[in-house]
């Protein structure tokens, strides 16, 4: 089996059958149900109001991954390093760019199972409103870059930091930077400052289009400009990645 | 929702509330049968009326279209002119202007000029957001105007579909996270 | 061709110089202690030599070809035992001796992995989480990683690290059958006990430098150092009179005996020749002199702590 696909395989059994991907699992079950549950009392939700909960759960659903994935490339080298696991990975005889390729195997799985839990509750809340389909591709084709970038994000940060600990809080407070635009108000946002943020954040790409497909019915093909910002992202933090474990002693 | 509707001019709201005085909010989908109503101001009139591909029992979700017509009565042009589309709603007791935000992104026109005699169309589409009884109107000024020109209004009625629906939310809500601790449990027991 | 060759090696991690001059070499079949104080630049050595450090001078051969470029195939036959050393607790140990061996492109069926795990005495453990092993477990269970692929070349880090004295025995043995066999041993390590016994050359650094590299015994001569130990005794000498040609008898109780051993001997040697005159001899124990006191001669007088000393520092 080829080395990088088989530390792949190693990293997402990691993520599903240790105990901190357990928990993570049972954490965002109870995030997405707690959620939902929200809605079931209210009937007199307008058809806006749905999508705005097909929206609100798309941007949900990409922070809790965004998070997850993060916490997941930082503990694939720094956690590994600190749990001395690490060397004797790197004594192998595997190349570099293998291990690193191998490693985002626990992000890339952090992220598919959260799509694969978060689809029925897409389904459960939006499957009688509007651009349920077409608003969970736009998570799929915009949501997955953004994720991975803050996974090779983690591997960076993990790499290049001798503490994890110090790792993850810049890894948070980045996250929090990043994801702030769920939590302000438009008017905020179109400020001077609020718009170069909005220009350069993936965050905001992945929000602005979920924005345009769900709620203002626009097709997922004009949002190539939102996906240029996520693609950019996602290859800044590859390349960041890589110089980092090139680096990596033990 | 409400909480997310933004107050229209209340100048438009009231006229169009006064009328909700009437007895009943049948939906009014059909041409107009009665004389077209014309504005107080002296130069221009404005038609509107919803188009005839209309559905006639429209639920939220669906779209509606009006159409409009402004023309120039004077013998001069009229200049600056603005024309802009209201809609309120009229349910007894939850009577309130609403906000087109989310319901049409053509709200408004403007005409630079309008000769005398010459006419603008337009056509203005709507996505119904909430259930509820809406009565919708155009209207329109113009630079050297002292008062506002309004159409007829419109009144429709859009039914509620259930867009939450809990039979779906629940079962989900509850049965992820019970499948997903009954299988960690099951696994930690075998080893 | 030696497995490992150091020649003056320089490096720097940042701006620090750690290593400033260190020549090492290991060939195949032989056991080689490297030895020095804490800070010395042992596990930097090991990590140069093994390409996870870049040297800013002199050269460094593994396998024959350039560790840092090499890359990774140049590792696919050296086992590495390190310290500290980790797994993946959540994992058993079959699987995770899998996983290296597909690293490793060596066979991972099940009977040869069952095999090694006999072999490090972990047989018994196959079913349990390595999360629920013991140190001495989990150092069985590093030598069996370090000796997947069959390696050519094993460098070990405190090998006998939290085993017990049985388990230190075995470690022993298999590591002079695989130098039997031709398996060159880099053996870092702290118990001068386990380098006697096991290394027939030793390189001594301190402060980034080689200060001493040779056969033990050579070393022990040109130190002028005699081997002292204290013979523990199941009965009285034998009374033939025969003497050891290599051993002086110092002293002698009921019960053990203080004897002096030539430093152009190894004390292996030494005590087979006892055997053979009919000592009965059932422990041994240094009694002073020998490996301790030229290293603490090389090496500015700090006798090395052992690895549970430094930890509890």
């Amino acid at each position: 089996m080829n080395p990088a696909l088989r530390i792949a395989r190693k990293e997402a059994g990691e993520l599903v059958l240790g105990v901190r991907g357990q928990i993570w699992l049972a954490v965002t079950t109870a995030v997405l149900s707690g959620f939902s549950l929200l809605l079931v009392g209210s009937k007199e939700l307008s058809l806006l109001d749905n999508a705005q909960v097909v929206y609100d759960m798309a941007g949900l659903v990409t922070a809790l991954g965004a998070l997850l994935a993060v916490i997941a490339g930082i503990d694939a080298i720094g956690g590994e390093r600190e749990r001395g696991s690490l060397l004797p990975l790197l004594l192998a005889p595997v190349p570099r760019g293998s291990i690193l390729a191998g490693k985002l195997g626990g992000p890339v799985a952090a992220w598919g199972l959260m799509l694969a839990l978060a689809a029925p509750y897409f389904w459960a809340v939006g499957s009688t409103g509007q651009n349920l389909v077409s608003g969970m591709v736009a998570l799929l084709v915009l949501g997955t870059p953004v994720v991975l970038g803050f996974g090779f994000l983690g591997v960076a940060l993990g790499a290049w930091m001798q503490s994890g600990r110090t790792a993850l809080s810049v890894a948070l407070t980045g996250l929090v930077l990043s994801a702030s635009p769920l939590l302000l108000g438009p008017s905020l946002r179109q400020s001077a400052i609020g718009r170069i943020f909005d220009a350069v954040n993936p965050f905001s790409a992945a929000l602005n289009g979920f924005d345009a497909v769900i709620i203002d019915s626009q097709g997922a093909i004009t949002q190539a400009g939102h996906a240029a910002v996520a693609v950019a992202w996602l290859a800044l933090t590859a390349w960041a990645a890589a110089a980092a474990m090139r680096r990596v002693s033990r | 929702m409400k909480a997310r509707m933004i107050l229209a001019s209340a100048s438009l709201a009231v006229p169009l509330l006064i009328g909700a005085g009437r007895p009943s909010y049948a939906a009014n989908t059909a041409a107009p049968t009665l004389p077209v109503a014309t504005g107080q101001a002296a130069s221009l009139t404005v038609e509107f009326a919803p188009v005839a591909a209309n559905p006639p029992a429209p639920r939220m979700g669906d779209r509606l279209a009006f159409t409009s017509s402004i023309r120039n009565t004077g013998a001069t042009p009229v200049e600056g002119l603005i024309a802009w589309l209201s809609l309120v709603q009229v349910d007894r007791g939850h009577e309130q202007p609403v906000d087109l935000e989310d319901w049409s992104a053509h709200k408004a026109i403007a005409v630079a000029s309008l000769a005398p005699g010459a006419a603008v169309t337009t056509n203005w589409p709507m996505r119904l957001i909430q259930a509820g009884h809406y009565r919708v109107v155009v209207s329109a000024v113009t630079r050297a105007g002292v008062a506002l020109t309004p159409s007829r209004f419109v009144d429709f009625t859009v039914a509620p579909k259930p867009v939450v629906e809990s039979g779906r939310v629940l079962p989900v809500a509850l049965g992820v996270p019970a499948l997903l601790v009954g299988g960690l449990l099951l696994r930690r027991r075998r080893s | 061709m030696s497995l490992i060759e150091i020649d003056h090696l320089k490096l720097s991690i940042g701006d620090a110089p750690v290593l400033r001059d260190i020549s090492l070499e290991v060939a195949p079949g032989e056991v080689v202690g490297l030895l020095g104080p804490n800070g010395a630049g042992k596990t930097t050595t090991i990590a140069a030599a093994l390409g996870l450090l870049r040297p800013q001078g002199g050269t460094v051969r593994l396998m024959g070809g350039d560790p840092w470029t090499g890359g990774a195939a140049l590792r696919r036959h050296v086992g590495v035992l390190p310290d500290p050393n980790g797994f993946y607790d959540w994992m058993t140990a079959p699987d995770y001796l899998a996983f290296f061996a597909d690293l490793h492109s060596a066979t991972n069926d099940a009977t040869v992995i069952a095999r090694r795990m006999d072999r490090v005495g972990l047989a018994p453990r196959r079913g349990q989480l390595i999360g629920t092993f013991s140190r001495g477990m989990r150092q069985r269970l590093g030598l069996a990683r370090a000796l997947i692929g069959d390696p050519h070349l094993l460098a070990l880090d405190e090998p006998t690290n939290g085993l017990d004295p049985r388990g230190r025995r075995e470690m022993h043995d298999l590591l002079l059958d695989l130098a039997e066999q031709g398996v060159g041993i880099l053996l870092c390590s702290h118990i001068l006990d386990d380098v006697e016994r096991l290394c027939s050359r030793v390189c001594i650094i301190d402060g980034g430098r080689t200060v001493a590299q040779g056969a033990l015994a050579d070393l022990l001569a040109a130190q002028n150092s005699e081997m002292r130990f204290r013979l523990e005794l199941a009965g009285p000498l034998p009374q033939d009179g025969a003497v050891a040609a290599h051993v002086r008898i110092l002293h002698h109780a009921a019960g053990y005996a203080i004897v002096d051993v030539d430093a152009h001997v190894t004390p292996p040697e030494a005590w087979r020749e006892l055997f053979f005159l009919g000592w009965p001899i059932v422990a041994i124990a240094p009694e002073g002199g020998g490996l301790e006191a030229l290293y603490l001669a090389l090496t500015g007088g700090t006798a090395p702590a052992s690895p549970e000393m430094e930890r509890a520092a």
